[in-house]
């Protein structure tokens, strides 16, 4: 059985079925972007000034990538071009040259997509921003895994309904020797049922929690059941409790000793911990495992570059949160630099409006809230140490010219050495430019990922083209022509979508 | 078979694909200026509504080079425009119709009478 | 030798599992289709029954299946059903209904099974897409039923999964890739682009591999219903991909897409970057969910519009008409989605816009339903059961339709969203609607496939209980509903029974007329101490005993489906032969192959010769004159009926 119009066009419609398919395919593409563009506007637009986080963030944090967009805008567009000569070549039926353009394209997508993960890889593991609690920011880096709080665990109490914990995932370094026990519930004349087990990996422990809960799961039945049978005959039952908690602990290891497990939980799994002065510390997990320890360290040590107090109103920013920490660990030149700047912008408009009354509009985006701050080496002893500042340390933005003195910021790389460490309770949210960030970094995310698999489709369509298409030539030449030719109308509008992407994700 | 082209024309098709290929270079570069060129700048801090309608013009002209000669939309069946038509149309129908419940013109007005007092 | 040639050409038998599983023949995918999609609708069913026991005894433990070990789990200690299970089977029941049931069955068999034949094509435009298509639906199914195992449950936030409780809703579950809520995104993505493989491959055979002399005036309106479908699907679904995305990077990776800034859950802070908005979840759903509407609606008008010409030997009555109104339905179904909104506060101006074009769309609605009634006006009708169905679908969907008029104005909607009005009104839409055209095309086209009749005897069996019950199912909800009963009190209202809405009942004209219509009186109420004396006259309360009658009637609607059941396997093996090809005596192409269908569909090269439904023609021989059916006056020359092919020139693209 034979398709019909599957190389040649129909008569009255002009159109081969690929092309038809291509094009229908496209239009769903265009709804697909067009929904992530409308949701783009939607959020940037529906933005609260001062309540939201602002699209986009910070100063140089997202300048520095404009060059990467810019490089990957001109590779996209180069391999568009080829993609249209490799289809004129295979009309001229130019077999090599075919070849030549669509290595050629190939090789742009593998550079888009390399280009792509240098970008991906530098904003999730080079920057990461703390929001404090009256929503002044900082941005920065925070020193190498601070981000997560170290514990060392005693014991676990882990409820053995749901699926398995989510501490398996924690702990530091091998998964460690453990021993678990759960002990059924108490019945008159027979032993509570005990199932224990000891081990050292997960599916050990896996092996643990399947069996012990399978028994809670007997166990309920079997109450119920009785309550259901005695409400039957009108008798009422008091249901035993069933005990739904297994307790694991740390067992001896190789060496003999048994050490604490030391946990580094993942903040989005953990609810909270806190310290106590007689007896363990505690810490919460979000699947209402809770264990007994020790905190033992809990700082975030942070290295910061900018000041971001946009979300901070222009009254408090004097007293923002900020200030107190690094006037703490020495650092008070900070502040100092920022209110100087705020003077002087104030000042400057105070010359430009002379006697007249300053509109409030401008005044408010005349205010500083960005600003760029480095610490460097805490003067003890020294309470405002304004005056023996280097007289680099702060910038404020926008001034357009001194774009250079950045460079030879970044150049002396005197920051990084120095940082603050950054007390839990101060913080409200803190990550990674990833994409939980903040809805700019969250859409950037999803619209360039989605695009990159798009890439890495249409790269793989079109390399097999490349490579298993000399059979299709030689037997139909028309026919690897239009398949062609469809796979570029792909290509073509990954391209378009990248067209637009680069300037709302990197200029505006 | 409708579809196969002269020499000729090919030859035309390859001029045009170099030359729309350099002029896409060119609006790149342009809307790179625009972007980090001080005196055109349309960064930080934030973007204002100039930048918003120039930088997506630029984008919307480079966009629709790329869809009328590589894509060939400048000489396309006319079923393949009916498709798009309708396309472009729930698109901006999608895009525009859910700002609008950002933006509502009675509300607006209610709530300046009410807080006028 | 031979057996060489035949390979060459493709003749050779396939194996068993490239027939039957990864089959690439649309009649194949077509039967996975429907078979897929009719145990999914029994098992939304079934979801549907245990849901209903709640809310007519929620005090008594569910019989029968409290008693099985694997169920109880779900059940609270003494078997009865919980909130979050009445939750879960809710969200649930909605989503296998619509996307594993009634799309499948409708677009996935349907049209799958059907198109290719009524155009006269050899097969879909791209049969491995097609398969591809069948898979990922297959995968997207299997994925939304074994959410139900994991130890979260499946989803359990309403079939509309909004936001931000679909995204904090198990967000303590330590894997959360493996919980029903992330399940349900996972397997909405794949059927998905089920649908949107589904909808490009429909629309490209029908735009190219109509036969000779198939022009697009002369496709039976089915195909048409199918092409419209094919681009609701193809525009309306990547909205909704994108919204699925979006959440799932909510909960997987932790983004604040629908979260926004100061969210507490709990009473703890949510902690999330926050300047998310939950109005944009609903945008994006609903610009899918409204054309949805009419994919579930269209195949069964346009089944009906097959059966209706065909039993009543009558040409369909305004056939262009039809055709235009139903393009005019398909382009404004994409601008009314936010009337499923008004209650989110976006304001006068939005809803004012879309509930201008609300009102609009009934208006094609109304043409379609008209012109299938006027077609039977005169006719020597033979009510068969595939007609008694159609003839059902015409009051039941139109019951359907005039019901949603008060939901389309946003003052009424206050007052009626999320009651058991909405419940009932869309339900008889979609199940003594769609479900009724379905049944009816089942019964229509069983004999193509299988050579031989289903029997008449259980077909009545099957349809005039399934049309008593059904009402008794959704009658009552409107009257509920108008009194305020909410559609997600899983007790069915037990808990609000005391402060029931009096609004309804003020003039206690309604509530004579209900007190007649449950045969109970004030006095009885007060006798049972339902209600107090002073209260009475004024108060909704015993309406609530009409959940006792809608759970009946669902429990009943599910026992005498056993005859379609058993009618539709007996058949297969024992029914009565078909006398020959056309057993119906119909007029359109899928009549001309043989039965079954062999690969590549028509032995011949298929001709379609005149109008789809040329029946009673003055003058002919037969009261039918079938498309395929060369004409007399070509009889001189059959092999090459050209002047038809220059006809298709003429017309072009339309």
């Amino acid at each position: 059985m034979e398709i019909p119009y599957e190389v040649t066009a129909r008569r009255d419609t002009g159109l081969y079925n690929a092309k038809i398919g291509i094009w229908l395919f496209l239009a769903s593409e265009v709804m697909l972007f067009g929904g992530l563009f409308s949701a783009y506007v939607f959020l940037r637009v529906g933005v609260i000034d001062g309540v939201d986080t602002p699209w986009p963030l910070g100063l140089d944090v997202h300048k520095q990538f404009v060059w990467i967009g810019f490089v990957n805008t001109i590779v996209l567009i180069a391999s568009s071009v080829f993609v249209v000569f490799a289809w004129v070549s295979l009309k001229e039926r130019n077999y090599q040259r075919f070849q030549i353009w669509m290595v050629a394209v190939v090789l742009c997508a593998a550079a888009f997509m390399v280009n792509k993960f240098i970008e991906y890889k530098n904003k999730l593991t080079e920057h990461h921003g703390i929001k404090l609690v009256d929503n002044s920011v900082m941005e920065g880096k925070i020193v190498h895994d601070t981000e997560k709080i170290k514990f060392a665990a005693d014991s676990l109490n882990v409820p053995l309904q749901g699926g398995l914990p989510a501490f398996l995932g924690d702990f530091e370094g091998d998964f460690p020797a453990f021993k678990a026990v759960y002990v059924g519930k108490e019945e008159e004349g027979k032993e509570p049922v005990k199932i224990e087990k000891s081990g050292s990996s997960a599916g050990d422990f896996a092996d643990w929690f399947y069996e012990a809960r399978r028994q809670v799961a007997e166990d309920l039945a079997e109450e119920r059941k009785k309550l259901r049978d005695a409400k039957k005959e009108g008798k009422t039952y008091q249901m035993k409790p069933v005990p739904t908690k297994g307790t694991v602990t740390p067992a001896a290891g190789e060496g003999g000793e048994s050490e604490p497990f030391v946990l580094r939980p993942d903040n989005r799994k953990m609810v909270n911990y806190s310290r106590s002065e007689d007896g363990p510390d505690k810490l919460n997990y979000i699947d209402a495992v809770t264990v007994d320890g020790k905190v033992l360290a809990d700082k975030i040590e942070y290295e910061l570059h900018e000041i971001n107090l946009q979300q901070v109103p222009i009254t408090k920013q004097d007293s923002a949160k900020l200030w107190e920490i690094f006037e703490s660990q020495g650092h008070g030149y900070v502040k100092d630099e920022f209110m100087e700047h705020q003077a002087e912008r104030i000042q400057e408009l105070r010359t430009k409006f002379k006697d007249k009354p300053i509109p409030a509009k401008v005044m408010q985006s005349a205010f500083v809230n960005l600003i760029e701050a480095h610490l460097h080496e805490p003067k003890t002893g020294e309470k405002k140490g304004g005056g023996d500042v280097h007289g680099e340390k702060a910038k404020v933005n926008p001034a357009a010219d001194d774009g250079h003195d950045k460079k030879d910021d970044h150049g002396d790389g005197h920051h990084g050495h120095y940082t603050v460490l950054i007390d839990r309770g101060d913080v409200k949210f803190f990550g990674n430019h990833g994409p939980r960030y903040g809805n700019y970094y969250a859409i950037y995310f999803t619209m360039t990922a989605l695009h990159g698999l798009h890439v890495v489709g249409g790269a793989l369509v079109l390399a097999y083209f490349l490579i298993f298409g000399k059979k299709l030539y030689l037997k139909n030449p028309e026919h690897l022509a239009n398949r062609v030719e469809v796979g570029g109308l792909f290509w073509h509008f990954v391209d378009l979508v990248w067209i637009f992407l680069f300037p709302i994700m990197y200029l505006l | 078979m409708a579809d196969s082209l002269s020499p000729e024309e090919l030859a035309k098709h390859k001029k045009s694909y170099t030359a729309v290929g350099i002029a896409l270079l060119v609006f790149t570069c342009i809307t790179l200026a625009l972007g980090i060129w001080p005196p055109l700048d349309l960064g930080v801090p934030g973007a204002t509504w100039e930048d918003v309608v120039i930088g997506l013009t630029v984008a919307g002209v480079k966009a629709s080079l790329v869809a009328l000669i590589f894509m060939h939309l400048n000489h396309e069946k006319s079923l393949i425009y009916k498709f798009l038509l309708f396309t472009f149309f729930f698109f901006l129908g999608l895009m525009f119709l859910t700002l609008f419940a950002l933006w509502d013109p009675i509300r607006e007005a209610i709530d300046s009478y009410y807080t006028r007092g | 030798m031979s057996a060489d040639a035949h390979d060459d050409h493709d003749h050779h038998d396939p194996p068993f599992w490239r027939k039957y599983i990864f089959s690439t023949d649309h009649k194949v995918i077509g039967l996975q289709y429907g078979f897929m999609a009719l145990a999914f609708l029994a098992f939304g069913f079934f979801l549907m029954m245990v849901m209903r026991w709640s809310i007519a005894f929620p005090d008594r433990p569910v019989p029968m299946l409290a008693d099985l070990p694997w169920f109880q789990a779900w059940l609270d200690d003494e078997g009865k059903v919980t909130g979050e299970l009445y939750n879960m089977f809710g969200a649930m029941h909605g989503t296998i209904m619509v996307f594993l049931g009634v799309v499948p069955l409708a677009f996935g068999a349907f049209g799958n099974y059907v198109t290719p034949l009524q155009i006269g094509a050899p097969d879909m435009a791209f049969p491995r897409l097609n398969m591809a298509s069948f898979w990922s639906f297959f995968i997207g199914g299997v994925l939304m039923f074994v959410s139900f195992f994991l130890p979260s449950g499946a989803a359990k936030v309403g079939w509309t999964n909004y936001s931000p409780l679909a995204t904090t809703t198990d967000l303590h579950f330590g894997d959360l890739f493996w919980t029903g809520q992330t399940q349900w995104l996972v397997g909405m993505v794949f059927l998905i682009t089920s649908s949107l493989l589904g909808a490009v491959n429909f629309i490209t055979t029908i735009i190219n591999l109509r036969c000779r002399g198939m022009t697009w005036m002369r496709m039976p309106f089915f195909v048409w219903a199918m092409l419209v479908t094919g681009f609701l699907l193809l525009l309306a679904f990547p909205p909704l991909e994108v919204a699925a995305i979006m959440q799932l990077m909510d909960r997987l990776v932790g983004t604040s897409f629908f979260v926004p800034t100061g969210l507490n859950v709990n009473g703890t802070p949510f902690i999330a970057a926050g300047g998310g908005s939950p109005l944009l979840y609903q945008h994006l759903f609903w610009f899918l969910g409204h054309p949805e509407v009419y994919v579930l609606i269209l195949p069964a008008i346009a089944i009906v519009a097959e059966i209706i010409p065909c039993n009543t030997r009558k040409p369909l009555w305004g056939y262009r008409t039809m055709v235009y109104a139903v393009m005019v339905l398909g382009f404004l179904s994409f601008i009314v989605w936010a009337h499923h909104m008004y209650m989110t506060g976006m304001g006068p101006a939005v809803s004012t816009f879309f509930q201008t074009t609300t009102v609009l769309i009934s208006v094609p609605s109304v043409i379609l339903i008209t012109s299938l009634l006027i077609s039977m006006w005169g006719g020597s009708i033979r009510f068969n059961v595939p007609m008694l169905f159609a003839t059902a679908f015409i009051p039941m969907f139109g019951f359907g339709g005039l019901t949603g008029l008060p939901l389309a104005f946003n003052l009424p909607d206050l007052h009626l969203h999320d009651t058991y009005y909405v419940i009932g009104h869309f339900h008889y839409v979609v199940a003594p609607g769609t479900i009724f055209g379905l049944f009816a095309g089942i019964y229509h086209w069983f004999p193509k496939h299988t050579g031989r009749m289903m029997s008449s005897k259980l077909g009545h069996w099957h349809f005039w209980p399934s049309l008593l019950f059904m009402n008794g199912i959704f009658l009552p909800m409107f009257f509920q509903g108008m009194a305020g009963f909410h559609r997600r009190a899983f007790d069915g209202g037990k808990a609000y029974e005391q402060i029931a809405s009096q609004i309804f009942m003020e003039d206690g004209v309604f509530a004579r007329a209900f007190q007649s219509l449950v045969g109970r009186t004030d006095e009885v109420l007060i006798a049972m101490g339902r209600v107090t004396a002073e209260g009475a006259a004024d108060h909704a309360i015993y309406l609530i005993d009409l959940n006792i009658v809608t759970s009946f009637s669902a429990w009943a609607l599910a026992i005498f489906q056993a005859p379609f059941i058993i009618n539709l396997f007996w058949s297969a093996y024992f029914g009565k032969k078909v006398k020959d090809d056309n057993p119906w005596d119909a007029t359109t192409m899928e009549w001309a192959t043989p039965t079954p269908p062999p690969h590549g569909n028509f032995t011949e090269e298929p001709v379609a010769y005149r109008d789809p439904y040329e029946y009673s023609v003055p003058d002919a021989d037969e009261d039918f004159t079938p498309q395929f059916e060369p004409d007399p006056s070509e009889e001189a020359a059959p092999a090459s009926p050209e002047p038809v092919e220059s006809e298709i020139d003429s017309e072009s693209t339309t």
